[in-house]
C-alpha cells in the first residue's frame, strides 16, 4: 500500500508541475510597446484562416472571409471606397464611368464602362465582361448559392437558372454600355452589383462550367488569385496591369489555412502571421487589449453590419401569435448586458433595433441608448415587463432553440431567467447550429417560440435585413429567412413601399421609421446586440483600413 | 492460406457494406437538409429545390445508397462534396498522406520507446527503472491527448520556440506560396505531433509489453531453456520476446488501422490537414459524401491491417495454421 501511495504522490507531483508550468507561461506577458519601424513598400502580407473558404471562384463563393479577400482582387461596376465608415459604406462607381442612367419607371439601368482597366493577364476589361459574370452566376450548371442576388430582380435571370435560356435576357451590352432591365424597380441594385459575384470576369472563366469552380483566375482589381491549394493556402499577387485609384501596397498576400485560433494568435504575436482573418480564441481578447491597447497599432475593434436577436415566433399556435404585449415584455425583461457578455470581451454593442448601426437608417451606435427598449435590465425594467406581460403569458410555457456550441447555451439560460420573471417557463432545446438553422427555416418543423438567431449583411442595404427577414408575404413551407414567421399586413405593405424608395436619405428614413414602428407596435424580435469585429494584426502591419462592408481592406494594408 | 484470405476478403465486403449503410442511415435520421445549407442562407424554396436536385437528394435514400455503391465500384468515385463540390477522392487523397505521416511516425516512436522500457521493466520488476516506467505509464494514460498537445505546442512551439508550433510541410511538391517544404521541414514540423500522438500509446504498450514479458518469463519452456544452459540473451530473444510480442503485433496492426481513419485531436491541435480534420469539418457541415469517403477509407484501413496482422501472425507463430 505504501509503495502505491509513493507512486501516486510522484505522479501527482509531476502532473501538478506540468499544470503550473503551462498556466504560468500561458498568461500574456506585460505590455511592451510595439517596435516602431519605418514603412516599406512591397513585401508579403501573411493572413491565416482557421477554416478553409468554400470556393475561390467569384460566382460560387458565399463566405465572408472570401468576400473580404475578393475586395482586394475584384473590379466591379460599383464598389465601396477604401475608407472607414461611414464613407466606406457608401456604394460608388468603380469601373462604371459614373452613376447609371435610370429609366423613368426605375426598371432599366444603363452603365457606361470606363476604359483603362485590365485583367491580371493583360486583357482589357469591357462591358461584355460584366455580362459574362451575370450569365455565369445564373448558369444552371454552376448552380451558384449567390444566384438569389439576380433571380428576384433581373429580367430573364430565373429563366436562365431554369435552363430555359443561354444568357440572361435582361442584361445586354452595347459598345461600352451595360444595360440591366429589372422585373420591378430595385433601388438596391447598386448595392447588389458591389458584391463579388458581379465582378468582371475574363472570357476564359466565363467558359468554365465546372460546378467545383476554379481555384485561380485572372481578375481586374489591384490583386488577383494566383494559386490555391484547397485546405492549405491561397496565394494572391499584385495585378501589375492595374492602373485604377485603389491602393495596392504589398506585393502579395499569402493566406494560410488550417491552424487553430490558438496557433494563429501565437503566430501573430511572433510576427510570422500578419492578420488573424478568422480572429483568435475569444478568451484571448482581454489579454490582447491589455497588452496592445485598443485601436492603436495591433488590436482594432469595428462594428459589423450584423444583429444577434431572439426571433419571437408569430405563427398561429405559438406563444407570440397576436401577442405584441408579451413580445414587448421580452424586450424589457431579457438582460442584454448579460446576453452579450457571454461572447467575451469587446464582443459587441447592445441594441434594441432591427437594423445595425452603419446600415442605412441607423447612423450612430449611441442612438440605441436613447430610443426604445432598455438595453440594461434593472428592477424598473423587469417591473415594466411584468406589467406588459400580465394576462398575456398564454400557457406559461415556451420552447427556445439555441445552438449547442459557443455562447448559445449560456445565452439561452439568460433568456430563460428573463422570461421566468414574467411567469413563462422556457424549456431550452440545444441543437448543432447547422441543424438549428436548417430546421428553423421549415415552417412545420419550427416548433419553437423563441429562436436564437443572428444575421449579417449580404450587401449594405436595409432591404437585406427588413424585407429579407420580416416580409410575411414570402413565408412558405420551406427556406424561410423569416424565422419569427412575422406576417403583419400593415408592415408588409410598408416594407414593399420602402423597398421602392430610391437609395439615399429618403430610403434611409423610410426604413428607419419602419424599424422603429415595428419594434414599438409589434416587435418581431428581441434584438440583443450588434457584433464587433475584433481584429488582431502583427507589429509589421500599417495602413490599417476597415471597410464597413468587406471588413479589413487587404489592398490598403502595408508592411512596416 | 489462400482460402483463408478469400474468406476474409468476403467478410470484408460484408463489413464494408454494413458500415457505409449505417453511416448513410444515421445521416438521414438526423433532421437536417444539406440542400438548404448548399443553397445558401438567402435561398428561396425554388433555389433549395434546385440545390436538392443538383445534389441528388431528391431521390429515395435506398436509391442514393445504390448510386453511391455503383459509383464506388464501377467508377471508383466517392462522389463530390456537398460543400465545396470537390471530388472526395482528391480530398481523401490529400488527407491520407498527412494522417499516414502522423500515424506511422508516431507508431515508430511509440514502439521505439515502449519496447525497451517495457522489457527492462519486466526484467527488473520493482526496481527504480520499473517504478519510473510505471509513473510514466500513469501520466501517459491519465493526461488527455488534447491537453498534452496544447502544453507541448505552447511550451516547445511558442514560448521556447524550439520546434514549429503547427502546420504541415510536404516532403515533395509543396503548394504554391508554401513557406516550407522538403524532408527536413516535414520532419521538424512533425516532431511535436508525433510526441503528442505517441505518449498515450507508449504508455499503453509499455504496460502491455511488461505484462506479457513477465508472464512469458514464468512459462515452463523458458525455465527449461534456462535449465539447459541457454544464454540469457538467447532465452530473451528466442523464447520470451517471440511469444510475448505476438499480442503486441495484433494490437499494433489494429491501432494503426484505426488511427489511419483520422487522429482527430492531434491533427486539430497542430493544424495538420489530415483525415481527422477532414472528418470533423465534414461532420459539422453535414457533408455526406465526404463523411462516407473518410468512413470508406478508415474501414479499408482497418480491414487491410487486420488481414495483414492475421497473415503476419502465421509467419511469427509456427503453431498457428490458418488452414
Amino acid at each position: 500500500m505504501e509503495k502505491r501511495l509513493w507512486l501516486s504522490i510522484v505522479a501527482a507531483t509531476i502532473g501538478v508541475g506540468l499544470i503550473i508550468a503551462a498556466s504560468a507561461t500561458a498568461a500574456p506577458s506585460a505590455g511592451h510597446p510595439a517596435k516602431v519601424v519605418k514603412a516599406a513598400a512591397g513585401g508579403t502580407i501573411v493572413t491565416e484562416l482557421e477554416s478553409d473558404v468554400d470556393y475561390t471562384d467569384p460566382q460560387l463563393t458565399y463566405y465572408s472571409p472570401m468576400w473580404e479577400l475578393m475586395y482586394a482582387t475584384a473590379c466591379k461596376l460599383m464598389n465601396y471606397p477604401d475608407k472607414e465608415a461611414p464613407a466606406g459604406g457608401q456604394v460608388q462607381p468603380e469601373v462604371a464611368a459614373g452613376l447609371p442612367v435610370v429609366s423613368k419607371d426605375g426598371k432599366t439601368y444603363t452603365f457606361t464602362v470606363k476604359s483603362g482597366y485590365k485583367f491580371s493577364n493583360g486583357q482589357p476589361v469591357t462591358a461584355a465582361n460584366f455580362k459574362m459574370a451575370i450569365d455565369r452566376l445564373t448558369d444552371p450548371k454552376i448552380a451558384s448559392s449567390t444566384a438569389f442576388l439576380t433571380s428576384d430582380l433581373i429580367v430573364g435571370a430565373q429563366d436562365r437558372l431554369d435552363g430555359k435560356s443561354d444568357s440572361v435576357s435582361g442584361v445586354s451590352v452595347k459598345g461600352n454600355k451595360v444595360i440591366i432591365r429589372l422585373i420591378h424597380p430595385g433601388p438596391d441594385l447598386l448595392a447588389r452589383l458591389a458584391t463579388p459575384p458581379f465582378q468582371a470576369i475574363p472570357a476564359t472563366l466565363a467558359a468554365n462550367h465546372d460546378p467545383a469552380g476554379v481555384n485561380a483566375s485572372p481578375s481586374c482589381g489591384p490583386y488577383y488569385i494566383a494559386a490555391r491549394t484547397p485546405g492549405r493556402s491561397i496565394t494572391i499577387k499584385k495585378n501589375t496591369f492595374y492602373k485604377g485609384p485603389r491602393p495596392h501596397n504589398a506585393n502579395a498576400i499569402q493566406v494560410n489555412v488550417g491552424n487553430s485560433t490558438d496557433v494563429i494568435y501565437q503566430n501573430v504575436v511572433k510576427g510570422t502571421t500578419d492578420y488573424a482573418e478568422d480572429g483568435v480564441t475569444p478568451t484571448l481578447y482581454a489579454g490582447i487589449a491589455q497588452k496592445y491597447g485598443i485601436n492603436k497599432k495591433q488590436f482594432f475593434t469595428r462594428p459589423e453590419l450584423e444583429v444577434d436577436y431572439l426571433a419571437l415566433n408569430h405563427d398561429p399556435g405559438r406563444l407570440f401569435h397576436d401577442n405584441p404585449q408579451l413580445a414587448k415584455a421580452v424586450n424589457y425583461a431579457v438582460d442584454r448586458h448579460a446576453y452579450l457578455a457571454q461572447r467575451g470581451f469587446l464582443a459587441g454593442a447592445r441594441t434594441n433595433r432591427i437594423l445595425p448601426p452603419g446600415m442605412a437608417g441607423v447612423t450612430k451606435a449611441t442612438e440605441v441608448l436613447t430610443n426604445g427598449y432598455p438595453i440594461t435590465a434593472s428592477g424598473a425594467t423587469v417591473k415594466k415587463a411584468k406589467s406588459l406581460a400580465a394576462g398575456h403569458t398564454g400557457s406559461g410555457k415556451a420552447v427556445m432553440w439555441a445552438p449547442n456550441s459557443g455562447p448559445g447555451p449560456l445565452q439561452a439560460q439568460i433568456v430563460q431567467f428573463g422570461l421566468k420573471q414574467l411567469g413563462v417557463d422556457v424549456s431550452i432545446k440545444l441543437l448543432p447550429r447547422a441543424q438549428q438553422f436548417v430546421t428553423a427555416r421549415n415552417r412545420n418543423e419550427a416548433t419553437y417560440d423563441i429562436n436564437w438567431s443572428a444575421w449579417g449583411a449580404d450587401y449594405n442595404d436595409p432591404f437585406d435585413f427588413i424585407n429579407i427577414l420580416l416580409d410575411g408575404t414570402t413565408i412558405g413551407p420551406t427556406a424561410n429567412n423569416n424565422d419569427a414567421y412575422y406576417n403583419s399586413a400593415k408592415f408588409n405593405a410598408q416594407m414593399h413601399k420602402a423597398s421602392l424608395v430610391a437609395a439615399g436619405p429618403g430610403r434611409n428614413a423610410a426604413f428607419d421609421a419602419l424599424d422603429k414602428a415595428m419594434m414599438a407596435e409589434d416587435p418581431p424580435w428581441g434584438p440583443m446586440f450588434n457584433r464587433t469585429n475584433r481584429l488582431f494584426v502583427s507589429s509589421h502591419i500599417g495602413c490599417f483600413v476597415y471597410n464597413p462592408v468587406f471588413e479589413v481592406d487587404l489592398a490598403a494594408l502595408c508592411k512596416t | 492460406m489462400y482460402r483463408y484470405i478469400v474468406r476474409r476478403l468476403l467478410w470484408a465486403i460484408v463489413l464494408f457494406i454494413a458500415v457505409t449503410m449505417v453511416t448513410y442511415l444515421i445521416f438521414f435520421v438526423i433532421p437536417s437538409d444539406p440542400a438548404v445549407l448548399a443553397a445558401g442562407r438567402s435561398a428561396r424554396p425554388e433555389d433549395v429545390a434546385r440545390a436538392r436536385h443538383y445534389l441528388g437528394l431528391d431521390h429515395s435514400v435506398p436509391y442514393q445508397y445504390g448510386l453511391f455503391l455503383k459509383r464506388l465500384v464501377i467508377d471508383h468515385s466517392l462522389g463530390r462534396s456537398f460543400v465545396n463540390r470537390r471530388t472526395v477522392n482528391s480530398m481523401v487523397g490529400e488527407g491520407a498522406p498527412v494522417t499516414a505521416s502522423l500515424v506511422f511516425g508516431g507508431a515508430i516512436l511509440w514502439m521505439l520507446l515502449a519496447l525497451p522500457i517495457g522489457i527492462l521493466s519486466a526484467m527488473k520488476p520493482r526496481s527504480l527503472t520499473d517504478r519510473s516506467a510505471m509513473v510514466f505509464v500513469l501520466i501517459g494514460i491519465s493526461m488527455p491527448v488534447v491537453w498534452i498537445g496544447l502544453v507541448l505546442q505552447y511550451l516547445f512551439g511558442f514560448k521556447w520556440n524550439l520546434f514549429p508550433n503547427a502546420g504541415y510541410c510536404d516532403v515533395i511538391h509543396p503548394p504554391s506560396g508554401a513557406t516550407c517544404g522538403g524532408p527536413l521541414d516535414w520532419f521538424t514540423h512533425m516532431i511535436l505531433p508525433w510526441v503528442t500522438f505517441a505518449i498515450l500509446f507508449t504508455a499503453i504498450y509499455v504496460r502491455m509489453i511488461r505484462a506479457n514479458v513477465m508472464d512469458t518469463m514464468g512459462e515452463d519452456y523458458v525455465r527449461t531453456a534456462r535449465a539447459k544452459g541457454a544464454p540469457a540473451s538467447r532465452v530473451m530473444t528466442r523464447h520470451v520476446l517471440r511469444n510475448a510480442l505476438l499480442p503486441v503485433v495484433t494490437m499494433l496492426g489494429m491501432d494503426i488501422g484505426i488511427a489511419l481513419g483520422g487522429a482527430i485531436f492531434t491533427e486539430y491541435i497542430f493544424g495538420l490537414p489530415g483525415l481527422g480534420r477532414l472528418a470533423v469539418t465534414s461532420l459539422q457541415n453535414f457533408d455526406l459524401p465526404t463523411i462516407e469517403g473518410v468512413v470508406v477509407f478508415a474501414t479499408l484501413c482497418i480491414i487491410i491491417f487486420n488481414l495483414l496482422v492475421d497473415v503476419l501472425y502465421a509467419f511469427i507463430d509456427p503453431r498457428i495454421r490458418l488452414e
